[in-house]
């Protein structure tokens, strides 16, 4: 046994090591990925016989209306919510000073990280509410009349993102501070030796060291602007008539609600696609970083 | 019953062994004491409703000689685990909703024709109208217990207040509308944020002006939303959003807040079901009023949504008999009404007391003059269509310019799923 378990241990360990991961990887994402792809051929209710459709979901799909408003929507999250990193990276900046009470403005600015984004959803549903929101007080204070924002077609999408995007900029704004406790305070010094201050030490000495960070950062703001579901689930159920659905609500609301598993298979499919391009890239890069350190 | 009597004695091996008769009951009980036996699946949520079926089952148990299960279910759990166990495992009795959610189970030969007891019990007559509830094709596979009935409510004091009258017909909409708005009032409440509700206001269009053969045809896919026969229904519910008749930026708010408008004065009617009463202070429930929704197109009868639950024998139940004498019994009038008491349902028996709620006897009264009910637009449609359906109509009553769009789309649905 001992003899056996020597000879073989180099190997053995490692692989005990990451079996437990490996497996719900495995399980998890890889199986139950492969297993939607191929549900996505069927007609199918979730509980009765499944019948092979081929493609018929996927061209359905490109004559659906609704999905092109999710693509739209996917689209609206993306870009509202690349505003996270560069925002989250000038509170950062904001907080990073040692004056007297910032620790309490930095608690104030980390706050909605810690609250659900259920919770986070239903904050904002009230502050939005059109009679009674803080946000009509607001305008009834100018005398003006508040934009229904929830209800408006046009507007929705922008309101819902906004509220997402709240806690996502004090995501990135942690990341960020913890990128300026690692700065190198010899470079910083050098820097200033060259007489390099106010934007051009910003530019040139201490943003090409939070490169990493800013990387990260952008990686996970589009992957969580991809999957947004939460928020929209809370606060509009994707509404007004699917104008602030997104591909991923989309799939749960044709699979829960309208029974159509292999439909919502086929949205889930492609939504896949589309974050596959994106996981692909951040592979690349932190590929490239290990291979630079 | 067994699961008591076992669990007294609160050691491990006893309570597994409880565990285990509970599990199959079936296979242990006839060595325990009495030959017949009967197993009742119940979905009830409130704690008092579930109490009630206990009650009723354990009296019917002494006095027919049968020993009796409960088994009871999380109610939305219940809803997809009745498709496995109708299959695998049924028991005597069970639960459920009638109208296509019923229809889908019969199709697929899941329930039992009890037609021969409804005829034998002579429940037609107290059935009334909800008998259509349960009949496919011109046998019943359940009874109906009690439901939900649709129609306006409004409070007596805000219409004495402001000189409002409840609309008789479908011009008075506009009187109502003028009025309240010169009093400052939302004429009809509505939040269709769950779309729900639109479906709810469609399906009294629809009924009022084409009847309920039409309705129902309708909701079995067999007319097309783009016929012209819906022309007049969406016209005149255009009409409606044309005159501000509902409330706005209606789909930012669920059916909760709506109610909640009319309750504080704000608003002066809502389309809702007597489930209302639990958005009032107990104070006003006095000033509640409910109102038929108005009549449309002279000479089409008096039609409603009665949303109506329903109980079932399993078409593989094992104790077919004991099944049936067992609805004999929970169906007599005192029983079924003890059932519905805590749950504050409308009794589908007619000569159900119906106890001292104000909303329940007003709409009991109005029960008396229907001629026959739908159950509601998503109970009684595809669930797919449903979604799609109550979608075009929430777009709809925001933006009525779109009409042909909207329902292009609802038909394309409607041909993907009936052809």
């Amino acid at each position: 046994m001992t003899i056996w378990w020597r000879r073989h241990r180099n190997w053995l360990t490692p692989a005990l090591l990451l079996a437990p991961g490996l497996f719900l990887f495995l399980v998890v994402i890889i199986w139950s990925s492969l297993e939607t792809f191929w549900i996505s051929f069927f007609d199918w209710d979730g509980m009765g016989v499944k019948t092979w459709v081929g493609l018929a979901n996927y061209r359905e799909l490109l004559d659906d209306p609704q999905f092109y408003v999710s693509l739209k929507n996917n689209l609206i999250w993306l870009l509202m919510f690349l505003l996270a990193p560069p925002a989250g990276l000038a509170i950062a900046f904001l907080v990073n000073q040692k004056i007297a009470g910032m620790r309490v403005m930095k608690s104030l600015f980390f706050m909605p990280l810690v609250l659900a984004t259920v919770t986070v959803g239903v904050i904002f549903t009230w502050f939005y509410d059109p009679t009674f929101g803080l946000l009509a007080l607001l305008f009834r204070a100018f005398g003006a009349e508040a934009p229904a924002l929830l209800s408006n077609e046009h507007l929705v999408t922008f309101a819902v993102v906004a509220s997402a995007l709240w806690p996502q900029i004090a995501f990135c704004m942690v990341l960020f501070l913890a990128g300026l406790n690692n700065l190198d305070e010899e470079l910083i010094g050098a820097g200033r030796v060259d007489g390099a201050r106010g934007l051009a030490m910003l530019w040139h000495v201490v943003l090409p060291q939070l490169t990493q960070v800013a990387f990260i950062a952008v990686a996970i703001t589009i992957v969580g602007a991809l999957r947004s579901f939460d928020a929209i689930s809370v606060m509009t159920a994707g509404g007004p008539f699917g104008s602030s659905t997104t591909l991923a609500y989309q799939m749960y609301e044709q699979s829960l609600f309208s029974y159509r598993f292999g439909y919502g298979a086929a949205i889930a499919t492609i939504l896949f696609l589309i974050m596959a391009v994106f996981i692909a890239w951040y592979l690349r890069g932190l590929i490239r970083a290990e291979k630079g350190a | 019953m067994t699961i008591d009597r076992i669990s007294l004695r609160p050691t491990r091996r006893a309570f597994m062994g409880g565990m285990g008769a509970a599990a199959s009951t079936a296979l242990f009980a006839p060595a325990i004491a009495q030959s017949r036996q009967l197993t009742i699946i119940s979905n009830r949520g409130n704690a008092d409703q579930r109490k009630a079926v206990e009650n009723i089952a354990a009296d019917f148990g002494k006095a027919a000689g049968v020993s009796v299960t409960v088994n009871n279910m999380d109610h939305e759990a219940h809803k997809t685990a009745i498709r496995n166990y109708l299959v695998a495992s049924p028991p005597d009795i069970c639960f459920w909703f009638s109208g296509q959610r019923m229809r889908s189970f019969v199709e697929k030969n899941l329930f039992e024709d009890i037609s021969d007891l409804i005829a034998k019990e002579n429940w037609a007559g107290p059935m009334g109208t909800s008998i259509g509830a349960v009949t496919v094709n011109g046998k019943q596979y359940g009874l109906p217990t009690g439901g939900i009935l649709w129609g306006l409510f409004y409070r007596q004091d805000t219409f004495d207040q402001f000189g409002l009258k409840a609309p008789e017909t479908f011009e008075d909409f506009f009187t109502l509308a003028a009025q309240s708005k010169k009093a400052g009032l939302t004429p009809m409440s509505i939040g269709t944020k769950d779309m729900w509700t639109a479906g709810g206001w469609f399906d009294h269009m629809n009924l009022r002006i084409n009847g309920l053969d039409h309705h129902m045809d309708l909701m079995a896919g067999k007319i097309k939303y783009t016929d012209a026969s819906l022309k007049e229904v969406f016209d005149l519910w255009e009409r409606l959003v044309k005159a501000d008749f509902f409330s706005a930026n209606h789909t930012s708010y669920a059916w909760d807040p709506a109610a909640a408008a009319v309750v504080q004065k704000k608003a002066a009617m809502i389309d809702l079901g007597n489930f209302i009463k639990y958005a009032f202070p107990a104070d006003d429930l006095a000033q509640v009023r409910f109102k038929p929704f108005p009549s449309i197109r002279p000479g089409v009868a008096q039609y409603e949504d009665f949303s109506v639950d329903s109980i079932h024998i399993p078409s593989g139940a094992r104790n077919k008999e004991a099944a049936k004498e067992f609805l004999a019994y929970f169906y007599k009038p005192e029983n079924l009404g003890a059932y519905l008491a805590p749950e504050g349902n409308m009794p589908a028996r007619s000569d159900c007391p119906v106890g001292n709620d104000p909303i329940l006897k007003m709409a009991a009264e109005s029960m008396k003059t229907i001629k026959g009910t739908a159950q509601y637009f998503d109970r009684d449609t595809d669930p797919d269509l449903a979604q799609a359906g109550m979608k075009g109509f929430q777009e709809f009553m925001v933006r009525p310019e779109r009409r042909e769009q909207i329902l292009g789309q609802i038909e394309r649905t409607r041909a993907r799923i009936y052809g």
